[in-house]
């Protein structure tokens, strides 16, 4: 039901595109609402369709993505509003990936997912725009290739394609699932296959850099772990020994590239691909009972902040033209509110207590603690430490230093309250982790 | 719920407090005075509670519980049972101990800082401070004492990064990185525990289930070594502490270090006792490096804040000494010379300070007749100051002299070197007070217009008196130590 609704909305929303943005919102957020509401129930595509069931983890992950998505329509403005109908499509595709039980449908709807992503960066200003949203254009499609010739190579060897049927000790399963994981890679921006989304997360316009690097990663995090697990578990020393590496390099080289960058959306988005690095331990710990809550709190822990730090990006460039870390100086004095949101959202980011960054990365390290590699997590964890560096250095820029100009900068009412709900979302999962880990225990 | 109350609400009121006094700046402070006396009182209560639970009306479980244990339970709230994790709130003699000393530090604090600029913001930071301070000392849950533990750190990041000297930003990120990065190691030792005991409550942890004692035992020493610091991890607390506004500094040496002090009572001492005594003399060895290598640079120091700042880190060496011996005598001393250090290196680093602002200079070399010029500042400088070398009849003489009889007790004559480490404490005090406080007037110090506040005043003259007080009658200090260390067969 829910995802009918929101395929619907998506569709009449662009009609008031030219006549009054404000109820194509307004849309919107009652879809997403409508469509929360339905999930609540226990209505979504498992009423309609086989191959997909709704399960309480499940859910939590929903109520996150419909509520990021709708504090995102809320706030965006002018040439932005394309993505409206766009972040419906979006959800509605979401929906059923985190649903999905079955492979096939998994990779169907994970190329739908990568489609729609492409249209969401194709919403070009200007030539760095276009740059970006190239780059991410021809990754996909090299990742959508590589992807479907693991699944090709997989599909000889199994007789069915459901999570619980599946053939997971096939003589070619690992290596096949070796090629579909080198190709979500690309969409999880695990180093070596990061390099397009540096560029594409910080170039395309940032709403839609919000949802690509937010919401859509976090999507795929889960419905990846969801859909491997079964193989994860199958191999344990092959798990340990890829995921391991490959979190290590990744959160490793995204640090340490960050250290060095001048533009503030680039800082963001190498920090997004560290976040994948930190994401990946409890993929590593998959035979830990607490590896699902590791994936889950930190994807649903990272779709509120990373959204949020490029969404109060967007609103800086809009109304003040920042783009490098000179441009935010004596930020604190010019947009006192919004300041203060950035700033809470840059320590979740770089896991400081009571925010939902440091629960997610405490039950993900966790998990990997009780696998047993305290040592990865050892390193992990210091990378995280050393990550706090660049966090820091951009509220040094808003707060300790004098601006240029003392212009106050006004927001709108739309941004405030799209903040305000990825604010409560973040101090709400930094606080009370209850919610989801009784959820995932039983997975 | 009280105990909760005073931990969150001035997390999530501090931003409130904040833009409701952005235009009537001079409100923050009496809300902050307000609310650490609040803060003084409950803490006061708590201490009556624990020392004499009879004279309360305690259901005959909690007495009993109080009896057994030595812990006044304050409640358990934000169960997670899939985890077998909570926020349990529960406090001993030795957290009350801590408790008081940080709100009585914050109320004097108020006073020094009457006159900062941006009041609104500083006061309200202060407000914050409060919050995951408090709870460091009140919960048992070790994930919940660390997380308490790294938040404390955003505060103090604004607080010294916005109203310090000049190199204040650089001091400010130092300081966080540096104490946070090696947090994670006591965070991976943390896990650790839970991983082989099951239980996140460290009144539950028994150190017989530990499959790796020695691990879990580094990975949280060195956690608490960087916040205390001992010697090879100091290197943050000398840009930190000279960068801080002074009020701040006494915050950081008063209260921040003390929580390096106090985990390393809770998570070696009480938790892994068999492994502490196998590693003990590693702890007296870091101990005695710390004492002297800290005490020659501050010998060698001509910069006032600085001299002052190593010679804080000095005495927490021997606070780790005292740590080390393991015994009732050494702990208590422990807990004496962590009280004594707070309120002696305060008025010390107040006075820097206040210097530093008065004379724009932070060199003993140009300063000179100060005792001529400010004749109160000069008092209380030479009194803590004394006091810091152990001249009896101060908290300082009894704070070293517990630390060495009992550390003599514990290792052997040969420990007695440690009372080398007051030599050199002298030597360094001495000379400043020569330099410094005696001495001709310079140029610089003859035309310094010296005036101090009443609120300072009042401040430093409070800190004069506790430290005679407690040097003169030290028996209400022990009492808490005797509640708080029997376990280790008190009196």
């Amino acid at each position: 039901m829910s995802f009918i609704i929101l395929i619907a909305a998506g569709l009449i929303v662009p009609l008031f595109y030219r006549s009054n943005i404000f109820i194509a919102k307004t849309i919107a957020v009652i879809a997403f609402l409508t469509a929360a509401y339905f999930i609540y129930q226990g209505q979504s595509l498992n009423d309609i369709f086989p191959y997909f069931d709704l399960n309480k983890a499940t859910m939590l992950m929903e109520f996150a993505l419909l509520a990021t998505l709708a504090a995102v329509s809320v706030s965006l403005t002018g040439f932005e509003r394309p993505l409206i109908a766009q972040m419906l499509f979006l959800a509605g595709i979401a929906l059923a990936l985190l649903e999905s039980n079955n492979l096939f449908l998994f990779i169907v709807l994970f190329e739908a997912m990568a489609i729609i992503s492409y249209i969401l960066v194709a919403n070009i200003r200007n030539f760095f725009n276009a740059e970006g949203a190239i780059k991410a254009f021809i990754a996909g499609g090299v990742a959508s290739g590589i992807i479907l010739l693991g699944f090709a190579l997989f599909s000889f060897v199994t007789d069915s394609f459901n999570y619980a049927n599946m053939n997971v000790n096939g003589k070619y399963t690992l290596i096949a699932v070796a090629i579909m994981l080198a190709g979500i890679f690309y969409k999880l921006t695990v180093v070596p296959m990061h390099a397009w989304a540096a560029d594409a997360y910080s170039q395309v316009n940032h709403a839609a850099a919000a949802i690509l690097s937010g919401v859509i990663k976090s999507v795929v995090l889960v419905a990846t772990f969801k859909a491997f697990y079964k193989f994860l578990i199958a191999y344990p020393l092959a798990t340990v020994l890829i995921f391991s590496f490959f979190a290590i390099l990744t959160m490793t080289l995204a640090n340490f590239m960050a250290l060095w960058q001048k533009r503030i959306s680039k800082i963001l988005a190498y920090s997004s691909i560290a976040h994948s690095g930190y994401a990946l331990i409890p993929f590593a710990a998959a035979a830990s009972i607490y590896s699902y809550a590791g994936v889950l709190y930190y994807a649903i822990a990272y779709i509120f902040m990373q959204t949020s730090v490029f969404l109060i990006l967007n609103d800086f460039r809009r109304e003040a033209g920042v783009k490098y870390l000179r441009d935010i100086k004596g930020m604190g004095k010019r947009a006192p509110i919004h300041s203060l949101f950035f700033t809470i959202q840059l320590f979740s980011l770089a896991g400081i207590p009571l925010l939902a960054g440091f629960l997610a990365k405490a039950v993900a390290f966790y998990s990997g603690v009780d696998a047993g590699l305290w040592g990865v997590v050892l390193i992990a964890a210091l990378n995280s430490a050393l990550a706090v560096g660049y966090y820091v250095w951009i509220i040094k820029h808003i707060y300790f230093d004098e601006a240029e100009n003392n212009q106050k900068i006004e927001m709108s009412a739309g941004s405030l309250i799209s903040q305000l709900i990825l604010l409560t979302g973040t101090l709400y999962f930094g606080i009370v982790a209850s919610g989801i880990l009784g959820a995932t225990i039983s997975f | 719920m009280i105990a909760l109350d005073i931990i969150f609400a001035p997390i999530f009121l501090s931003a409130l407090v904040y833009f409701l006094t952005r235009n009537a700046q001079q409100v923050t402070k009496y809300i902050a005075l307000g609310w650490f006396v609040v803060l003084f009182f409950i803490s006061y209560n708590w201490l009556g509670q624990i020392m004499h639970p009879e004279n309360y009306n305690f259901s005959p479980e909690i007495l009993q519980y109080i009896k057994a244990t030595g812990f006044l339970p304050l409640g358990e709230f934000l169960r997670v049972p899939e985890f077998g994790f909570s926020l349990t709130l529960q406090i001993d003699a030795l957290s009350v101990a801590m408790l008081m000393l940080t709100s009585l530090l914050l109320i004097l604090v108020v006073f020094t800082s009457w006159n900062e600029k941006y009041q609104a913001a500083y006061f309200s930071l202060l407000i914050l401070f409060s919050g995951p301070i408090f709870g460091v000392f009140m919960t048992t849950n070790v994930l919940w004492f660390f997380m308490f533990w790294e938040l404390t750190l955003v505060p103090m990041l604004f607080l010294v990064g916005i109203w310090g000297a000049e190199r204040r930003i650089y001091a400010a990120i130092k300081f966080f990185l540096f104490t946070h990065v090696f947090a994670m190691f006591m965070f991976i030792g943390f896990f650790l525990l839970y991983k082989q005991t099951g239980y996140w409550d460290f009144t539950l942890i028994k150190e017989s289930a530990l499959a790796t004692p020695a691990l879990i035992w580094w990975l949280m020493f060195i956690g608490f070594a960087a916040k205390l610091p001992i010697f090879p991890f100091h290197t943050w607390l000398p840009d930190a502490h000279v960068q801080a506004p002074s009020s701040i500094s006494v915050l950081l040496a008063g209260v921040l270090l003390k929580m390096g002090a106090y985990g390393l009572i809770r998570f070696t001492v009480e938790l892994l006792p068999a492994t502490t005594q196998k590693f003990a003399i590693w702890m007296v060895i870091f101990g005695l490096l710390t004492t002297f290598f800290a005490g020659m640079l501050a010998v060698y120091e001509k910069h006032i804040k600085k001299m002052v700042a190593y010679s804080s880190i000095s005495h927490m060496g021997l606070v780790v000494i005292a740590i080390a011996t393991m015994s009732y005598d050494g702990l208590s001393a422990a807990l004496y010379e962590m009280i004594g250090h707070a309120l002696v290196i305060s008025p010390l680093f107040l006075i820097a300070g206040w210097l530093h602002h008065k004379t724009h200079s932070w060199y003993m070399t140009d300063m000179g007749g100060i005792m001529k010029y400010a004749p109160y500042a000069g008092t209380i400088f030479m009194l803590a100051g004394m006091a810091a070398l152990g001249l009896p009849g101060t908290m300082g003489f009894v704070g070293e002299l517990t630390i060495i009889i009992s550390a003599v007790k514990s290792f052997g004559w040969w420990i007695a070197v440690i009372a080398l480490g007051g030599l050199i404490s002298a030597g360094y005090i001495i000379w400043a007070v020569r330099r410094a406080i005696h001495g001709e007037p310079s140029e610089l110090v003859m035309k310094t217009n010296f005036s101090m506040s009443f609120a300072e005043k009042f401040a430093l003259a409070a800190f004069a008196f506790l430290i005679i007080y407690f040097g003169i009658n030290p028996q209400p200090i022990f009492d808490v130590a005797n509640q708080a260390f029997s376990f280790l067969g008190g009196m």
